[in-house]
């Protein structure tokens, strides 16, 4: 057999596209994707940001307040330590449904809008 | 979402820009434009159509994410086929699927099978030739796809994989060489004018 002949058939053969294929809208979904990514990231940073302030805001107000009226503020800690199951729990509910304003129900909005 | 790219066309510094703008239209559209690149890499180094559409998202994903850090170094063809390359290798790695190049070839010649010279008027050529270059350790895959399909030169070939150019040609020779050991002997004569009136050619 000829082996230029060979060459080019080998050769051309190296140059067929392999038979992969991606769907038509592939593009259109990477795009949501990054879109729907995006937003999830922003929607965690504001929730961290609000969560962050929200911590602030009660540590400058315990901190004022210890000099205002120092009795108070220790009795507000004698109750938190007395009943610190029920208060991890407040807190993690109250934290809970600011997660779930924030984060969680943006992001099922969006994908119950996109299943649609 | 921006202004419509679908009527005009954009060179990919533009590109680049407007996608940082946050036009996410410029970013469907740089998609539609090296779809073609990402799918050919990563389909013929993970050879899974079913796994194929998240690897591809996952590699325009990272395109996304590292945009900002693209500099005009490279072309950002060069750019992308680079992330395809690793995420295809990393996914392969994943599940454990890395074949390591045996240097004597013997693995690999024994892994392709033989053409029939009796079946030439059934077969097509180029597909069995299509075939056995699937059945190639992955290396060999991933330098034929770059260089013959993707045409890209052999130093943007290194900048992609890493491997040395010296090594790339070898495996550009070496994959050529197989094939033709596995259709030298049982191709004649008159099975190549039969193969040719079959493919066409002239």
């Amino acid at each position: 057999m000829n082996n230029e002949e060979l060459d080019r058939i080998i050769e051309k053969s190296f140059r067929t596209k392999p038979d992969f294929h991606l769907p038509a809208d592939f593009a259109q979904k990477v795009t949501l994707s990054v879109v729907r990514r995006e937003q999830l990231k922003n929607d965690l940073y504001e929730y961290l940001y609000l969560t962050g302030v929200l911590l602030s805001l009660l540590s400058v107000a315990v901190g004022l307040y210890y000099y205002i009226d120092k009795e108070l503020v220790m009795r507000t800690l004698t109750f938190v330590s007395g009943n610190i199951i029920q208060v991890i729990f407040a807190v993690f509910l109250l934290n809970f449904i600011l997660f779930a304003d924030r984060v969680l129900l943006r992001l099922l909005f969006s994908r119950w809008k996109m299943n649609e | 979402m921006g202004v419509p790219l679908s009527n005009f066309r954009m060179n990919d510094s533009e590109l680049i820009s407007q996608i940082l703008k946050g036009n996410m239209n410029a970013f469907t559209f740089l998609v539609n434009r090296y779809q073609k690149l990402v799918v050919h890499i990563t389909g013929r180094l993970i050879q899974r159509q079913d796994e194929l559409e998240d690897v591809c998202q996952d590699v325009f994903m990272k395109v996304y994410q590292n945009l900002g850090k693209y500099r005009n170094e490279c072309k950002l063809s060069t750019w992308i086929a680079t992330i395809a390359y690793n995420t295809s290798i990393n996914y392969l790695r994943k599940f454990k699927k890395v074949v390591e190049v045996n240097p004597d070839d013997s693995v690999a010649l024994r892994n392709l099978t033989d053409f029939v010279s009796d079946d030439y008027e059934r077969t097509d050529l180029h597909r069995y030739i299509h075939e056995q270059i699937e059945l190639l350790p992955v290396q060999y895959r991933t330098v034929l796809t770059l260089f013959h399909l993707e045409e890209f030169s052999y130093q943007e070939i290194e900048q992609i994989t890493g491997m040395p150019e010296g090594t790339i040609k070898s495996y550009l020779f070496r994959a050529k060489a197989l094939l033709k050991q596995k259709l030298k002997f049982v191709v004649d004569e008159n099975s190549l004018k039969t193969v040719k009136e079959i493919t066409h050619e002239q």
